[in-house]
C-alpha cells in the first residue's frame, strides 16, 4: 500500500517545498513537528524560523539525542525588532541574510529549513514578494528542502493559491468525521507535471511518530494492482470450444482458397514494367495513430 | 471624366483540378492587379501546391507524376521562410504551433505578429507542453527562439524538449522496397495481404521543414546539436532584476519593463523589424510560461484589488505593438484560474488575439464523469482573431478535449459514447425525432427539448 503523508515524510529530494495548511478547527503544528522528528532520525540539519511557539515548546517531545542538529531562529519573543537586540525579526526574511545564517552551520549535504509559520511574515511582507525570495531561497545553494506551515483561514484565497501553486506537495490537516482522527488530504506534483493525490487518517503520538490509523481514498499506484484474472471464456460451456494439438496442426496445414503457392507470390511480387505505383503522402487530414482504437471497447 | 468599361468574361477551361486552378489564377493575374496570393488563398488547393514549389527533395518524386506542363511564372509577392505558410482562409502568413490539431483548431496556425494567450491548467502540466512543442517547432524549422521564465531557468525548460520524428529515408525506401525479391520466410511476410508486402510503411512526417507541422516523441529528448543550432536568446527574471530594489511608481512592474526592454532590443537588433538588414528573413518565436504568476512581482493572482491592476495590461499593449510591426509571434501562458479578479482576465482575453484555455482532469477525485476517461482536459476556445477580413474561422464544435499520447497532442470533438448499459431508456419515436434534430443542429443551439406542439 502506497501512504502518501509517509513519503513525503521520508523523501528529502532537493528543492521539495512542501506546505501543510491548517485551519482554526485542527492545528497541523504536531504533523509539522512529526515531520521533523523523522527528519531528525535521518540525521538531516534543520534550521526552524519560529515566530509563533517559542523555543522550549517546540522541542518539546522531539527525540533528545538528536536535537543538537536543529537550530531555532527565535523569532517568537520579538518578531518585529521593538528592542534594541532582537534574535530574529521578520523583516530578515530576506535570501541574503537567512543564507548567511545557514551557512554558519557549515552543512554540506543542504540544510532543511521549516518555517513555522509563513503567516506570520505574509502578514508583514506584500505576497509576490515572499514568493519571490521562498523560490530563491529554493535555487540558493544553502537550502535543500523547505517545510512551512500556513494557516490557510488567515489570508485571501489567492495568496493561498499562488503559494500552492509554487509547492510541490501541499497537505491540508482537517478534523475527521468521526472527530477522534486528524484527516490529511494530500496533492503531490512531480517535475514532469505528474500529479497525485491521497487522504489519510492520521494520529501523532507524545514522541511524535506520526502513525496512518486509515486510508480513506489512496489515488496510489495504479500499476501495483494485482491482475485481475479474467475467466476464461471457452469453459463450462456445453460445447467444445477448443482445440487439441493434433486439430490445431491440421488446421495450419489447410491451404486456403485463392492462395498462391510461394513461388508464384514471389514471381507476381517482381518489379514489372509498367506496374502502378503507390505515392502516398500523408496530408494534415491524416492524423497518424499507432494506437488500436478497439482497445477502447467495452463491449 | 472618367468612365469605366467592365466587360464580362466568361472562360471555359477543361481539364483536371490543378490546372484549372492554376490557369485561373494565370489569367486573373493578368488581368487585374490583385496579388496572386490572395487569388489562390480562396481556393483550397493553395496549400498543397504551394509546398510542392517549395520543397526541393520532394519534386524529384512529384515530377513524373504531374500531370500538367504549367509552369508558374510570376515572382511571388510574399516573403517565403521556411517553415511559414500562407494561410489559405485569409492570405496572412502563419507558422505552425507545433501541435497539428490545435494548428487546426485556431484556424491553419498560428498568424506572424500575433499573440497565443493559453490559459494554464490547475497545475501547469499541459500548458507547459505546449510551450516545449512551440519552441521545438521553431528548432526544427529554424526560427529563432525568446523564452523569459521566472521560475525555472530557460536552459531547463530546453533541455526537456520533445524530438521531432524525422525519417529522411521516405524517398529512397520506395526503389529499394521493389527492387529486392520478397523473402518469404521474413518477418514482414504477410500470409493474406502478401501484395502489400514490399511496400514500405507509412511514415508520419516527411524531411523537416518541408512539411508543414511536425511530430514530436515525448518521451524523448531533442538532440543536443539540433537544440544548439537554433539561435536562442533566455531571460531570466532573477538574474536581471535585483530583488532588494524598491520598484518606483509606474505603470508597468519592473519586471515586466525589464521584459518589454529585452524583447524589444533582440528584435532590433536581430533585425525582425527590417531596421537592419538580414541575410535572409527569418520568425522570432517569443515564449513565455507563467506571465502573470507572483514570481513577476506582480500581485494580480494573490488579491482581487490588485496594486497595479494594469501591469500586466500595459505589458501585453506593449508587446503586441512590438509584434505587430516586426516578423514574431508570441505565445504566453497564465495561471489564470489564481487570477481573482475577472475584469483582469477579460482584458487579458482582449489584448491577445487568440486566446484558448485548458482544463485537466489531473488530481480530480474519482467521481469524475466517466465520459471524461479518455481524455486528460477540455480545451476551450476564447477568442479567434479577425486579421484584416470580417469574419473568422470558428471551429464547429465548442466541445473539444484534448489527450497527450507520446507521439501526438490530439485535440478532439467530445462526444457521448454509446451507452451500453441496460438500464438505459428507450426513447419512442416523437422523442426521437426531436432529439436527432437537436443533435444535428449542433450543441448549444436551442435545447429546450419541448415535446411537439398540438394545436
Amino acid at each position: 500500500m502506497f501512504i502518501m503523508l509517509l513519503d513525503i515524510m521520508q523523501i528529502n529530494e532537493g528543492g521539495g517545498f512542501v506546505i501543510i495548511q491548517d485551519t482554526v478547527d485542527c492545528s497541523g503544528r504536531q504533523l509539522l513537528r512529526g515531520f521533523v522528528n523523522a527528519a531528525l532520525k535521518r540525521e538531516e540539519v534543520i534550521h526552524v524560523l519560529g515566530f509563533e511557539v517559542c523555543d522550549n515548546e517546540f522541542r518539546a517531545g522531539l527525540d533528545s539525542r538528536c536535537t543538537q542538529r536543529l537550530c531555532f531562529h527565535d523569532g517568537y519573543t520579538d518578531p518585529l525588532g521593538w528592542t534594541d537586540c532582537p534574535p530574529f525579526t521578520v523583516h530578515q526574511f530576506i535570501p541574503q541574510e537567512i543564507n548567511t545564517c545557514l551557512r554558519r552551520s557549515e552543512e554540506l549535504r543542504g540544510v532543511m529549513l521549516v518555517i513555522d509559520s509563513l503567516s506570520w511574515i505574509l502578514r508583514h511582507h506584500s505576497p509576490a514578494v515572499v514568493c519571490q525570495r521562498l523560490q530563491e531561497l529554493r535555487r540558493g545553494g544553502a537550502v535543500r528542502s523547505i517545510l512551512v506551515l500556513l494557516h490557510s483561514d488567515m489570508h485571501q484565497q489567492g495568496i493561498v493559491g499562488s503559494l500552492c501553486h509554487l509547492a510541490t506537495a501541499v497537505i491540508l490537516v482537517t478534523p475527521g468525521m468521526s472527530g477522534q482522527h486528524t484527516v490529511a488530504k494530500t496533492t503531490r506534483r512531480t517535475k514532469s507535471g505528474r500529479v497525485t493525490r491521497g487522504e489519510e487518517c492520521f494520529s501523532v503520538s507524545e514522541d511524535l511518530t506520526v502513525t496512518i490509523e486509515a486510508q480513506i481514498s489512496g489515488s496510489g499506484n495504479t500499476q501495483a494492482e494485482p491482475e485481475q484474472y479474467e475467466p476464461d471464456p471457452a469453459a463450462n460451456l456445453t460445447f467444445n470450444l477448443r482445440l487439441s494439438e493434433v486439430e490445431r496442426e491440421a488446421k495450419e496445414k489447410l491451404s486456403l482458397p485463392f492462395v498462391f503457392s510461394q513461388e508464384k507470390k514471389s514471381a507476381l511480387l517482381r518489379p514489372r514494367p509498367g506496374a502502378g505505383r503507390i505515392l502516398y503522402e500523408p496530408d494534415a487530414n491524416d492524423d497518424f495513430d499507432q494506437e488500436d482504437p478497439d482497445d477502447d471497447l467495452d463491449v | 471624366m472618367y468612365t469605366e468599361l467592365v466587360l464580362p468574361i466568361t472562360v471555359c477551361v477543361i481539364g483536371c483540378e490543378t490546372e484549372i486552378e492554376s490557369l485561373i489564377g494565370y489569367i486573373f493575374r493578368r488581368l487585374t492587379s490583385l496579388p496572386l496570393a490572395a487569388i489562390l488563398a480562396r481556393s483550397k488547393m493553395a496549400a498543397p501546391w504551394n509546398s510542392m514549389s517549395n520543397s526541393g527533395p520532394e519534386q524529384k518524386a512529384r515530377l513524373p507524376c504531374n500531370p500538367t506542363s504549367f509552369q508558374k511564372k510570376s515572382r511571388s509577392n510574399f516573403i517565403s521562410i521556411p517553415g511559414t505558410r500562407p494561410s489559405v482562409q485569409n492570405g496572412q502568413l502563419i507558422v505552425s504551433t507545433g501541435v497539428t490539431s490545435l494548428d487546426y483548431v485556431i484556424g491553419g496556425g498560428l498568424a506572424v505578429g500575433t499573440l497565443l494567450l493559453i490559459e494554464e491548467d490547475k497545475y501547469d502540466s499541459y500548458s507547459r507542453m505546449l510551450v516545449k512543442y512551440f519552441l521545438a517547432e521553431g528548432v526544427v524549422c529554424g526560427h529563432s527562439l525568446f523564452i523569459a521564465s521566472a521560475r525555472d531557468h530557460p536552459d531547463e525548460v530546453l533541455q526537456e524538449l520533445p524530438a521531432p520524428i524525422l525519417d529522411d529515408i521516405a524517398s529512397p525506401r520506395i526503389e529499394e522496397g521493389q527492387g529486392k525479391l520478397c523473402d518469404p520466410e521474413g518477418q514482414d511476410s504477410m500470409k493474406i495481404a502478401w501484395r502489400y508486402q514490399n511496400l514500405p510503411k507509412v511514415q508520419t512526417a516527411l524531411a523537416s521543414s518541408s512539411r508543414f507541422g511536425h511530430y514530436y516523441d515525448v518521451s524523448k529528448a531533442m538532440d543536443t546539436e539540433m537544440r544548439q543550432a537554433a539561435k536562442c536568446t533566455s531571460f531570466f527574471l532573477p538574474d536581471e532584476l535585483t530583488l532588494s530594489s524598491a520598484t518606483g511608481p509606474s505603470q508597468m512592474n519592473e519586471g515586466y519593463r525589464a521584459l518589454l526592454r529585452s524583447i524589444q532590443g533582440v528584435i532590433r537588433n536581430q533585425g525582425f523589424d527590417g531596421s537592419t538588414p538580414q541575410k535572409s528573413r527569418n520568425v522570432l518565436r517569443i515564449a513565455l510560461p507563467s506571465l502573470g504568476s507572483a514570481l513577476w512581482g506582480d500581485d494580480i493572482c494573490c488579491t482581487e484589488s490588485p496594486g497595479h491592476a494594469a501591469s500586466l495590461t500595459t505589458f501585453l499593449y506593449g508587446l503586441r505593438a512590438l509584434l505587430r510591426s516586426s516578423l514574431s509571434v508570441a505565445m504566453v501562458t497564465m495561471p489564470a484560474h489564481l487570477i481573482q479578479n475577472r475584469a483582469i482576465m477579460d482584458r487579458v482575453t482582449k489584448l491577445c488575439d487568440t486566446a484558448i484555455a485548458l482544463e485537466s482532469f489531473r488530481g480530480l477525485e474519482r467521481e469524475a464523469n466517466p465520459l471524461y476517461k479518455d481524455y486528460h482536459g477540455l480545451l476551450h476556445v476564447k477568442q479567434i482573431p479577425h486579421l484584416n477580413c470580417l469574419v473568422c474561422e470558428v471551429p464547429d464544435t465548442k466541445d473539444l478535449a484534448f489527450k497527450l499520447k507520446r507521439k501526438q497532442f490530439t485535440i478532439e470533438r467530445l462526444h457521448l459514447p454509446p451507452d451500453l448499459s441496460d438500464t438505459v431508456s428507450r426513447l419512442s419515436k416523437p422523442d426521437l425525432a426531436e432529439s436527432a434534430k437537436l443533435l444535428s443542429s449542433g450543441c448549444g443551439s436551442t435545447a429546450a427539448g419541448k415535446k411537439h406542439l398540438d394545436f
